[in-house]
């Protein structure tokens, strides 16, 4: 089942710990937010393959932007 | 009892007007960076105005409430559920004991508040429960709020209104969050005003400047261009320092535009009391609740007031915090 | 330079900046305090606080009891009663701490820099007395303590006291770091530009290191009585004398402060006299070091 995962904050991507192809199990961290000097950490809900990045390392997002798409 | 499941974001105890008399000790006044909407919301629970409540930052929290009460939540829409069901803002709402209260995401807005018939039990630190966590100081701990804690909650005081649900903010009574990504902030020219030169004032009237993400209630970094100056600020004793914003250290007002080097830094309620660096600018208190409600990589313009027009927008601001603003 | 009116600015709504002059100098620092003191003693209407810096002075007060305007009229007017500066007497405590320099705590902060982010950076006391024509890091611990230091300001972090030697032969100066420490042990002494400072915990920080007191400045915990239900230690106006001791001692007070039996060393029948201050330095030969 798709999963769509959004930031949950406004800030900036700190680190991407998957790319697309990946495997990953429930609960491992996809990225990390940096929002007020501090880490936000994504985590994929259920276990699946990325099939899509809509983010990269530095960027600024907003909160409620599609950033990781998993299969 | 408010038992705390998920913290959220740096979510603490805050109070109105904070922790006030120990400015020449180092201490800010801390508080709600939103006084506006914190206000209201206990106004609506009956509380006295500045009684302790909750400030969400960004990420709400998930609490577990242990008694029936009434509360109410103001400020950024974080989609506030109740078991499951969503429940409406700016309002007071009943609650049950072993009701799980879900504070979201904020999608508009950067700041949610809760307030508790009540108030919240906190201990009185210098005068005030606001937390202010870079030095341990005010909360619970001394710091955020932290999944496990259990907090405590005063007894109502059977004042009019006390824990009554179903009272509401008149909707013109709200405050209005920008929609385009564009807040215009009142800023009051001084202390330094003196030591930037006219082309360095049209700019900065000028310019959109871009809250940067780095920004916290310690300070609020904007992006933006750089500032030229007068001889003021290149003709100095030496022991002013070798920039020309350096200046010997002197005491910054709550709400300084702080210009470290060329970086313009907004000193919010946790901001440091002193420093070495030039205030061109300072926002005026009734603006506070706009800074504590723009979002990262959003935009300030400011428009200048005179000292009189930015008192009469917080005595303004202060008839607007009171039952006045109630219906039911 | 000493202004020949102190200089009145707005900051916001609610508070004003009377600037007594440009440069650092005690005598500017005595007037800021000379002037928070009248105010408090006027009791004026609409005072909310006050807070002295180096060489001016931050108002806090309530607009809705009085205007700015008022405000500004009624601190000239306290200005020009107070007189010269050399009029100024300031009710001043006296603490003593006692103090290892030399220690081994900073020289591991030091050492901890040097690995993690300048290699190159001399050992402080070392580069303090050579910068100040020192004999030695020795020297620069007798001039450094032979002086009391009088509380200007605190801020920047909350407690942080800036303290300014009164004894003109221990005037000396250094750089801050550059780039800053990421933490600096609690109790450090330290010193930035010509201010010393006790770091009141740990904290991140930019003054060169030299020696390091156990004695509380902070107090969450509501262990003394000293601090008179304060978390802070200071008020400005406060003087301190850092007292060498050799490392026994300073484990001695360590314990006491532990178990709470530790007794704070303060003078309190004391007034600073600024006009008996200025015929001292006058007497002075400023050339000499201890």
């Amino acid at each position: 089942m798709a999963e769509q995962v959004m930031t949950q904050a406004p800030g900036n991507v700190w680190k991407v710990l998957v790319k697309e192809g990946d495997s990953v199990a429930a609960g491992d961290t996809l990225f990390i937010l940096e929002v007020m000097k501090t880490e936000v950490p994504h985590e994929a809900e259920g276990a699946g393959t990325i099939t899509k990045l809509h983010i990269a390392e530095e960027d600024a997002v907003d909160v409620g932007q599609l950033a990781v798409e998993i299969d | 009892m408010l038992e705390i499941i998920k913290p959220g974001l740096e979510t603490s105890i805050q109070d109105f007007p904070g922790r006030i008399g120990y400015w020449n000790q180092g201490f800010p006044p801390s508080g709600p960076m939103d006084s506006w909407s914190f206000r209201l919301g206990n106004i609506l629970v009956g509380n006295d105005a500045g009684a302790p409540g909750l400030e969400a930052q960004f990420m709400g929290p998930t609490i577990k409430l242990q008694s029936d009460s009434v509360i109410a939540i103001t400020g950024a829409n974080m989609a506030p559920k109740l078991d499951g069901e969503e429940i409406p803002m700016w309002q007071s709402v009943a609650v049950k004991a072993g009701q799980t209260l879900i504070m979201g995401p904020a999608l508009k807005g950067a700041r949610g508040y809760l307030a508790v018939a009540g108030g919240i039990d906190a201990p009185s630190w210098l005068g005030s429960a606001s937390t202010f966590h870079k030095a341990s100081v005010g909360g619970l701990d001394g710091n955020a709020i932290k999944a496990g804690q259990v907090l405590p909650v005063k007894a109502g005081k059977g004042q009019a209104g006390q824990g009554q649900p179903g009272r509401r903010v008149k909707e013109a009574c709200r405050p209005q969050f920008a929609s385009d990504k564009k807040w215009q902030i009142e800023a009051v020219a001084g202390p330094n005003d003196d030591w930037i030169d006219a082309a360095g004032h049209a700019q900065f009237l000028a310019t959109e400047w871009k809250l940067e993400a780095r920004s916290d209630r310690t300070g609020y970094r904007l992006d933006g261009p750089d500032w030229t100056f007068t001889e003021k600020a290149t003709n100095k004793p030496p022991e002013n320092g070798e920039f020309p914003s350096n200046i010997v250290d002197q005491g910054y007002p709550l709400g300084a535009i702080n210009l470290c080097g060329q970086k313009p830094i907004i000193l919010v309620n946790d901001g440091p009391s002193m420093g070495g660096f030039i205030v061109p600018y300072t926002v005026p208190s009734a603006a506070f609740w706009k800074l504590g409600q723009i979002k990262p990589n959003e935009f300030l313009c400011f428009n200048q007031v005179s000292v009189e027009e930015a008192q009469r927008l917080r005595i303004e601001l202060d008839d607007m915090c009171t039952e006045a603003s109630i219906e039911s | 330079m000493i202004f020949d009116e102190p200089n009145f600015s707005p900051g916001g709504d609610r508070y004003i900046t009377v600037e007594f002059g440009n440069e650092l100098s005690l005598e500017l620092n005595f007037m800021a305090q000379g002037l928070a003191g009248a105010l408090e003693e006027a009791g004026t209407k609409g005072l909310v606080e006050s807070a002295p810096c180096f060489a001016s002075l931050l108002v806090h007060y309530e607009p809705r009891d009085i205007s700015y305007g008022d405000m500004v009229s009624e601190l000239r007017s306290l200005c020009a009663s107070l007189g010269s500066t050399d009029e100024i007497e300031l009710d001043s405590r006296l603490f003593t701490f006692e103090t290892l320099y030399l220690d081994p705590w900073t020289k591991e902060c030091i050492d901890d820099y040097r690995e993690k982010i300048n290699p190159d950076k001399e050992y402080d006391p070392d580069f303090v007395a050579r910068l100040n024509g020192l004999e030695d890091r020795h020297q620069l611990v007798r001039v450094h303590s032979g002086s009391e230091y009088w509380v200007a300001s605190l801020g920047f972090w909350p407690g942080l006291p800036f303290l300014q030697p009164l004894d003109p032969r221990a005037m000396i100066t250094c750089p801050k770091y550059n780039p800053p420490r990421t933490w600096t042990p609690q109790g450090t002494v330290g010193m930035g530009g010509s201010a010393s400072a006790i770091y009141p915990v740990a904290t991140p920080g930019g003054y060169q290191l030299f020696g390091r007191t156990p004695v509380p400045i902070w107090d969450t915990g509501k262990r003394f009585d000293v601090f008179d239900g304060d978390i802070v230690l200071f008020r400005p106006g406060d003087r301190i004398k850092f007292q060498p001791v050799i490392r026994e001692a300073y484990d001695d007070a360590e314990r006491k402060i532990a178990d709470g039996s530790y007794i704070y060393n303060i003078i309190e029948y004391q007034k600073f006299s600024v006009r008996n201050y200025k015929n001292w330095i006058d007497k002075l030969d400023r050339n000499e070091r201890f």
